[in-house]
């Protein structure tokens, strides 16, 4: 499990990012004293850190350079400022990512993660297994019982969103929502398409419980 | 100023000199003065009258003739103070002293005006930037409690957002050299993330989008134009249609420029409106029906679009759609090249 450092001053929003952070399954520490925040945020040797500009006693970017001064681990700063300057500097200092406030949850998490897949490596997380079920993100391959086929673009991004919430019914307005943050523009027609495609390569692969459809409420990876 | 104007301006002074000197000359010649006398006191009289008065006019004449060409050079009329050569006469140097004051007075004026619109542009800037805690806040917490109520909420916090936006990119719009950084930015990264941002409206409304020729680059501010872009794939949302809506983006690489068109198959503008649409507070028959348009979007894209140096034009047919295109000039990157 990936460990998290959060550095924000305003108390909702540490504990609400906080909340949301151990739901994706991170494990997620936000100090409340800044005192000693630069010692302590190394000391728990966190896998990312988070780390607002505007903060009591030392601001972002001092913070910044001096955990850069001992420590490689990746940092996205997190700020309301949002010019240009601000982005430039933070990434002068150090900062691997600039997200600005109010961030878009979905986008603030996907940018976590392909920080921490590159910083990671990629083998780890490339892989997500369902079951039997082995996706391959990077080859774009999924693999059942030693049989394996080849998935688009879209057919991977709907498997890989329905395994991130296996168990769960996937709406077909949050699937949408899903490719098309991932820059897949797809339509209700091509949704419905893709999904019936991707079933049928899952069925020829052997695998006879996978997609199923509740009317009127959408997917689910059972 | 003509000899013309002068001497009409001293009518009263010559009048004067003449009944006076008729009056004289009637003494004179009651009392049987000599005709020639007359004549030549008269001549005595009015030669070095009218010599002074032509020294004069040639004089003033030319202080004036020099003073109205300084002003019609000058680009800022009110500097013609600190332009001007004080004069040597009373009458100048009264006129000289008055306009400095005056001019000096309206400084001081047009300065506490400025003041305050400095302090109150901070202030709306320091205050979107407050803004932005609670909302980021609220985000969050309804990220943590899905349901259909905090769904619905996100939909107008989104709302909100834009227009907190709309404000922070109108109290730029007159300063945009305070803050933009001028960098390449390939067009079709920043479509797909406009795109990204509108991503639940599109596929709440059900419209289509085909970006497949969005090609190039550009050198611009990319946050500008993502406010640009957003304000104007907004519009193509707003505006579609109810089902089969559809929104075409291409580019199209010309000589001296890059042309990024947005094209959707909407409403359109009807032809009496379509020339007003960049104006502030222009709504239009479209704005009224929607009866949410503010009238600001338009405007704000165009200003900022004339303060990137970029062109932007609009075309619409009512009813079968409407096509904006943002032109990008080349001779800047080959410039930056």
């Amino acid at each position: 499990m990936s460990k998290i450092v959060i550095i924000e001053d305003t108390e909702t929003i540490r504990e609400e990012l906080k909340t949301f952070l151990i739901t994706y399954g991170f494990e997620a520490i936000a100090p409340t004293n800044f005192e000693n925040i630069i010692q302590e945020t190394l000391n728990e040797a966190p896998d990312l850190i988070l780390l607002d500009i505007n903060l009591p006693i030392f601001d972002g970017y001092y913070i910044c350079r001096e955990i850069r001064k001992q420590s490689d681990v990746p940092i996205i700063v997190v700020t309301s400022r949002d010019n240009e300057m601000d982005e430039l500097m933070s990434m002068n200092l150090g900062a691997d990512d600039f997200v600005t406030k109010p961030y878009n949850t979905q986008i603030l998490l996907a940018r976590i993660e392909t920080i921490l897949r590159r910083v990671q490596g990629s083998s780890m997380r490339d892989t997500l297994v369902y079951n039997d079920l082995k996706l391959n993100l990077s080859n774009g391959s999924v693999t059942y019982k030693g049989e394996k086929a080849e998935l688009t673009k879209n057919e991977i991004k709907i498997l890989s969103c329905l395994y991130k919430n296996k168990g769960k019914i996937v709406s077909r307005d949050d699937l949408m929502d899903f490719m098309w943050n991932a820059d897949v523009f797809v339509d209700d027609n091509n949704l419905s398409v893709n999904v019936t495609r991707l079933r049928k390569k899952l069925e020829a692969l052997g695998m006879e419980k996978n997609i199923e459809t509740r009317r009127g409420l959408g997917y689910i990876l059972p | 100023m003509t000899l013309k104007e002068y001497v009409k301006d001293r009518t009263v002074f010559l009048l004067m000199n003449f009944i006076l000197f008729i009056i004289i000359g009637g003494i004179m010649i009651l009392v049987r003065m000599n005709v020639q006398t007359v004549f030549l006191i008269f001549c005595i009289w009015f030669f070095p009258l009218f010599i002074y008065m032509l020294i004069e006019y040639f004089k003033q004449k030319i202080f004036y003739d020099e003073l109205t060409s300084i002003m019609d050079d000058l680009d800022q009329k009110y500097l013609l103070p600190e332009v001007m050569k004080e004069p040597e006469t009373v009458e100048g140097k009264a006129l000289y002293e008055a306009l400095r004051q005056a001019n000096k007075d309206m400084h001081e004026h047009v300065k506490s005006y400025r003041d305050r619109e400095n302090e109150y542009r901070e202030y709306i800037e320091t205050w979107i930037h407050e803004i932005k805690t609670p909302i980021a806040s609220t985000r969050l917490i309804i990220e943590n409690n899905q349901n259909g109520v905090t769904r619905n909420i996100k939909e107008e916090i989104k709302k909100i957002e834009e227009y907190i936006e709309q404000v922070l990119y109108y109290s730029r719009s007159n300063n945009v050299s305070k803050d933009y950084l001028i960098k390449e930015v390939p067009l079709a990264d920043l479509v797909r993330s406009v795109i990204r941002r509108n991503s639940r409206d599109f596929i709440s409304k059900g419209i289509s989008i085909d970006l497949e020729k969005v090609e190039g680059i550009v050198f611009s501010d990319t946050k500008w134009l993502e406010f640009i872009l957003n304000q104007l794939i907004g519009n193509a949302i707003k505006y579609n249609r109810e089902r089969d809506g559809k929104v075409i983006i291409h580019t199209v690489r010309n000589e001296n420029n890059i042309v990024l068109t947005i094209e959707d198959n909407g409403i359109g503008i009807p032809e009496k409106d379509i020339h007003r649409v960049f104006e502030k507070g222009f709504t239009g028959e479209n704005g009224r029906q929607f009866g949410k348009s503010t009238g600001i979007g338009l405007y704000l894209c165009k200003k900022l679009a004339d303060r990137l140096g970029l062109g932007l034009t609009i075309t619409s047919k009512a009813g079968e759609g409407t096509k904006v295109s943002i032109i990008f000039p080349l001779t800047n990157v080959n410039f930056m090249q």
